[in-house]
């Protein structure tokens, strides 16, 4: 688990951008608005809206692959639209080398 | 005080004492400081007059708070899993040949843990022994005993449920057949009144930090029995240093190297708080803070309380629609209010009441007020309203 300190607060406009990638849940009637994003074999996010502190939690299983992934989500946010087509992309690499890494080694099994 | 209680949620709600007390009474903060402003009273090894002999008055104050003596039965240790690790180990070492051992599902992995890594190494076998309703009774302890039974090991209180176990039939079974009795006292002591002469036990473990009122790093445990316990960690004790074996004498004979000073002060100005402040009127404000906060959940929607007649101060409950560690997160970070959320390193407790998946846990102290649980209750309903309201995609 690691927590951030992000330059600004975090927006409603980034769990829009968030719901491209995975499960986003929102509890916006709370004192302040709460959010988590959830994307299996990758990252868990939480925080709220308005703060700058934000909680990951990485698959211990895959985390040097996945290491990089919350950073990916906030450089691509500022990209925009063009942003969402194009970390999808990169994203596809990363399940690909999961994949591999899940898929039990020919020959090994005894 | 920390700074960081007072954000801009409001004062911080601490709810999590059950795992350590919060704050402290400043009687203890005191003795700490005064403990650490003069050299330390060592007995037995070269010391100045006029310093104070912290551990001799602390198991002397111990032997009059748990009305049993002698004095010198009261073993110091890190905290409680530190105690039933020494005694566990030391029971095992002492008996030589592998037996029979009971424990119950209601168990902290501070018992479950040592029991189990020993029963791996095949020094034991183990029975857990189920609960009913809250409770563990002496029926199922009595059907669990098998002819080579030499131990049992069980809490006085659940950390997770709040019940008090009924010891002293347990107790009193046990000592007539021989078999040794370990009482994890962790979350009893300094709760309510105990009083070991009446309830024969082999050993009552406490640990300083919780209820007692003292810092971390400080627990024990009463030996009735300390011929029933090896050695198993040696060193020195200002005591017949020309010998190599590790002497024999209480309390030497489980204690070794210097002590830790400053937490025997607290410990031992922590129980002289209870006395000053009576033990009845401790016991009596948790009591009314647990019932209020109780009623107060009860009137929420959503709310699943595991436990609505606590015997201590600890309420443990799920929110319908979220997940007991987001709920904690939104609590402590929304709110400023402090509980402690999952399995509370008692795993078999929760496969019984919510499948393994763990809780929120609130616990009082003597220090929290009522319109702290108010407050702390009025969070749980914004959160418990708001978790059917959520936006969700993938």
């Amino acid at each position: 688990m690691k927590e951030y300190v992000l330059d600004e607060p975090l927006t409603e406009g980034f769990l829009k951008f968030l719901e491209n990638f995975g499960t986003v849940r929102f509890l916006e009637q709370l004192r302040k608005p709460y959010f988590s994003f959830e994307k299996e074999q990758f990252i868990s996010i939480r925080g709220f809206i308005g703060d700058s502190n934000v909680e990951v939690r990485y698959k211990k299983e895959f985390q040097d692959l996945v290491a990089d992934y919350f950073h990916l989500l906030l450089y691509y946010y500022d990209q925009g639209d063009s942003g969402i087509s194009t970390l999808q992309g990169q994203e596809e690499s990363i399940r690909e080398k999961i994949q591999i890494r899940s898929s039990p080694i020919p020959g090994n099994s005894t | 005080m920390n700074p960081e209680p007072q954000d801009a949620q409001g004062p911080l709600i601490y709810l999590n004492n059950a795992a350590t007390t919060w704050p402290k009474p400043s009687e203890v903060l005191e003795e700490v400081a005064q403990c650490l402003r003069q050299p330390l009273h060592e007995p037995g090894r070269t010391t100045g007059n006029g310093s104070m002999d912290y551990p001799t008055a602390a198991r002397e104050a111990l032997g009059a708070f748990f009305h049993a003596d002698p004095p010198e039965h009261y073993v110091f240790t890190q905290n409680a899993t530190d105690s039933l690790n020494l005694l566990i180990h030391g029971f095992v070492k002492k008996t030589g040949t592998p037996f029979h051992t009971i424990t119950t599902e209601l168990e902290h992995n501070s018992v479950l843990r040592p029991l189990t890594a020993l029963e791996q190494d095949g020094a034991i076998r183990l029975s857990v022994v189920p609960f009913a309703g809250t409770r563990v009774n002496l029926t199922a302890i009595k059907k669990a005993i098998c002819r080579d039974t030499r131990l049992v090991v069980m809490t006085h209180g659940s950390n997770v449920l709040g019940s008090v176990q009924d010891i002293k039939p347990i107790a009193e079974y046990l000592h007539a057949n021989d078999i040794f009795f370990i009482v994890d006292g962790a979350q009893t002591a300094g709760h309510i009144p105990i009083d070991l002469s009446d309830i024969p036990v082999g050993a009552f473990v406490f640990t300083g930090h919780k209820a007692l009122f003292g810092i971390p790093g400080i627990g024990g445990f009463f030996i009735a029995e300390p011929d029933a316990i090896a050695i198993t960690r040696q060193g020195g004790t200002g005591t017949d240093s020309r010998t190599l074996a590790h002497p024999f004498e209480m309390p030497m004979r489980f204690e070794a190297g210097t002590h830790n000073y400053p937490g025997i002060a607290s410990l031992y100005a922590g129980i002289q708080f209870i006395a000053s402040t009576g033990q009845e009127a401790i016991e009596k404000k948790n009591r009314d803070l647990t019932r209020y906060f109780i009623r107060e959940l009860k009137n929420i929607r959503g709310i699943t309380i595991y436990n609505e007649n606590p015997d201590l101060p600890v309420v443990s409950f799920n929110i319908d629609g979220i997940e007991n560690h987001e709920a904690g997160f939104i609590l402590a970070r929304a709110y400023n209010v402090t509980t402690r959320t999952g399995l509370h390193c008692a795993p078999l407790v929760h496969e019984c009441i919510d499948g393994g998946k763990g809780c929120i846990r609130a616990s009082f102290s003597y220090f929290n007020t009522r319109d702290e649980c108010s407050a702390a209750a009025k969070a749980i309903c914004e959160v418990a309203e708001s978790a059917d309201t959520q936006v969700s995609s993938d």
